[in-house]
């Protein structure tokens, strides 16, 4: 008993020599047969965010989204989203798909979604092609805010670039090869977009089959891309984009697109629009550049062909402040109707305005401290000055786990773009885990 | 007065000596540098790795790459976990490099010197090409169980501008890699152990060590699993296959 009794005093040395050994033992052992090629597999993550929203009142589009409703200096958003990814895998082929469920909450509303994101079907008979269809997100061109060619995808949010994206219905293929001196890749990507009132119905125009295709060069240390879409649900467009490394921390891109005969409408002061068709050119030029602290900073300008001027930004607020007088002078919500009919257009884009500088200046390891991440963003609409900035932490440093803290402050007079939001200020905090 | 003995006794020391010096001498680094890439590793191969990121509190992220190797130049590495990276690619085809994110669902061009993990290992070691293809020897010194090389980077773009490489002398195996920048700052040193049958006719160290002075207290492991020759079409070094390079693993 004597002896049992001093064994048990001895219990935390044996687990240390346990632990001990285990580490030890785990050190220098891998096996990969627990990575190896599964017939399914499943994954993704669940995140958990909380917005707190400094609602901007004088503003436009705080004016028109909130008519006739109690007014708010603050709103506080709480999100949850799961989204899910699954493989399986038979032969030559691989089914995969995502799916995106949110349940939102805030002072005004409940609301919950579910999306699926992608879903589709790929064949590979030979190595140099590929054959593919059902939902799939398409991501074409090389700017890291925007992308002009991005002409068969959703906008991308300039705030969140890197977010994941719903797809359209499409079919696809890949035929690749390699002709070898200083073209060194070639690669050609024909598409099918299907339109019709229950499939893509927000792509455009019903009734259209959308061709489209992409062809990729890697020449001399140079990726470049030739886009374009087939006249249809959209306009016909087509483009090019380019990226290189000059030096191996410093990289360039640029995008170019001409969209043909596009309709573009333009309001004055009193709500009379006028209707245009003619071409619109879109451009990007960036840049991206580390420094030997690890600071990559990420600079573009974006020449947005189909935006609105300054002047004619301005007769839009105008139109709105006008509408608000009309109807509280004399109770009538026909221009106010009209407002809002144009604010839900190409008014109410994220980025309206015809000229963009963008900003990011992001520090890895920040403060020594491996995994956490400081950055700030500055997005500006060079024609009126407007702009807002974005400081931002996260620290991956827990397996799985993202954190993310993120303040937004937007900054403009009366009758500008950024000045005009919904929202002046507003707070961002998220916990992401991936499994 | 000149002594005959003393002589000949000096020029027979000086035979000895040179004949001593000649296999130092005759020692070709490139020739060495380009057995140590092949007993390294197969010119085209796949394998499984993982690296391991050791905090200074002792806490540790791990990750799990599959890789393929084809030729001096191309390299691509999938990453497998953890969930939060899994279906990450990594693509090297010379001196230009890509990172491409399902989420992001794009292919961006990184740099040498940054580190997708956020580990002491860079993407240049990460998708490490062959030393030879990177590096012209500049000088080479035999030790007592070493050889020494001395290597300096062909052109700018390659992450460190030096390499002292201590080499194992019956092994032909790389022990120890100091990684200098042109500054002559040591960025980090590679420690390279637990020699390993791979079958096949790959014997060679399963476990790669890394610490740096820039990064004090945090170390990386890196260790090799189900390393092989494989022969692998150029298409699949390319953007567009990027989504897709799950689907090649067997």
């Amino acid at each position: 008993m004597m002896f049992l009794r001093k064994l048990r005093g001895l219990w935390p040395l044996v687990f240390l020599v346990a632990a001990g050994g285990a580490q030890a033992a785990e050190e220098y052992s891998f096996d990969s047969s627990a990575f190896e090629k599964k017939p399914f597999e499943f994954g993704g993550y669940v995140e958990l965010k909380q917005e707190d929203f400094a609602l901007n009142r004088s503003g436009a589009f705080y004016r028109l989204n909130n008519v006739g409703q109690p007014q708010r200096d603050s709103l506080d958003r709480t999100t949850g989203t799961l989204q899910l990814t699954g493989k399986l895998r038979q032969g030559i082929g691989t089914f995969d798909c995502s799916t995106n469920s949110t349940l939102q909450r805030d002072q005004l509303s409940h609301d919950h979604d579910h999306s699926i994101y992608e879903a589709a079907y790929s064949i590979r008979p030979t190595p140099g092609f590929t054959a593919e269809a059902g939902k799939r997100s398409l991501k074409w061109g090389k700017g890291y805010a925007w992308n002009p060619i991005g002409f068969v995808e959703r906008l991308k949010d300039p705030n969140d670039p890197q977010l994941a994206r719903e797809g359209f219905w499409i079919a696809n293929s890949d035929v690749i090869f390699n002709p070898g001196g200083n073209l060194q890749t070639v690669a050609f990507t024909p598409v099918l977009v299907p339109v019709s009132s229950d499939v893509n119905s927000d792509f455009g125009a019903s009734g259209h089959l959308n061709p489209a295709a992409k062809l990729y060069l890697l020449y001399r240390d140079i990726d470049i891309d030739f886009a374009w879409l087939g006249k249809g649900s959209r306009p016909a467009r087509f483009g090019m984009d380019f990226s290189t490394n000059l030096t191996s921390n410093f990289e360039i891109h640029g995008e170019w697109a001409r969209i043909r005969q596009i309709t573009r409408q333009v309001t004055d002061g009193t709500g009379r629009v006028t209707t245009s068709v003619g071409n619109a050119t879109s451009y990007l030029l960036g840049l991206r550049y580390l420094t030997a602290s690890d600071t990559t900073y990420i600079a573009e300008y974006y020449r947005n062909g189909t935006g609105y001027s300054e002047q004619e930004a301005q007769q839009f607020y105008q139109l709105v402040n006008t509408a608000f007088t009309q109807l509280q002078q004399t109770g009538s919500a026909v221009l106010l109707r009209k407002a809002l009919a144009l604010s839900r257009g190409s008014y109410g884009r994220p980025n309206p305005g015809r000229d963009y500088l963008y900003f990011r200046a992001q520090q890895k390891d920040m403060l020594g401290i491996v995994y956490f991440q400081a950055a700030i963003t500055a997005m500006m609409n060079w024609q009126d000055r407007s702009y807002q900035v974005t400081p931002e932490l996260s620290y991956t440093g827990v397996t799985n786990l993202e954190l993310r803290l993120k303040f937004l402050f937007l900054h403009g007079g009366s009758s500008t773009d950024f000045g005009e939001k919904q929202n002046s200020r507003k707070f961002e905090i998220y916990a992401r885990y991936y499994f | 007065m000149f002594n005959l003995k003393e002589h000949i006794v000096k020029k027979l020391l000086w035979l000895v000596l040179c004949l001593v010096a000649l296999p130092a001498a005759a020692l070709d680094g490139t020739e060495i540098l380009k057995k140590v890439d092949r007993n390294l590793e197969p010119e085209s191969y796949e394998a499984y790795r993982q690296l391991i990121d050791i905090q200074p509190d002792g806490s540790k992220k791990e990750s799990v790459l599959y890789t393929m190797k084809k030729g001096r130049d191309k390299v691509v590495a999938l990453f497998l976990a953890p969930p939060s990276d899994k279906g990450r690619v990594t693509l090297r085809d010379g001196d230009n490099m890509w990172l491409y994110m399902p989420d992001v669902g794009r292919a961006i061009r990184i740099t040498s010197l940054q580190s997708v993990t956020g580990s002491v290992f860079n993407n240049s070691d990460i998708m490490r090409i062959d030393y030879g293809a990177e590096y012209n020897v500049e000088a080479t010194e035999e030790q007592k169980d070493a050889i020494v090389l001395s290597l300096k980077a062909k052109t700018g773009e390659i992450a460190y501008d030096k390499l002292k490489m201590w080499v194992d002398k019956q092994l032909l195996l790389p022990v120890t890699i100091e990684c200098y920048a042109a500054s002559g700052l040591l960025i980090k040193t590679l420690r390279f152990s637990n020699i390993k049958d791979f079958g096949g006719g790959i014997k060679r160290p399963a476990t790669l060590t890394t610490d740096s002075p820039l990064q004090k207290g945090y170390k990386s492991i890196m260790q090799w699993s189900g390393l092989k020759k494989a022969t692998f079409p150029d298409e699949y070094f390319t953007l567009n296959y990027l989504p897709r390079i799950a689907e090649l693993r067997k």
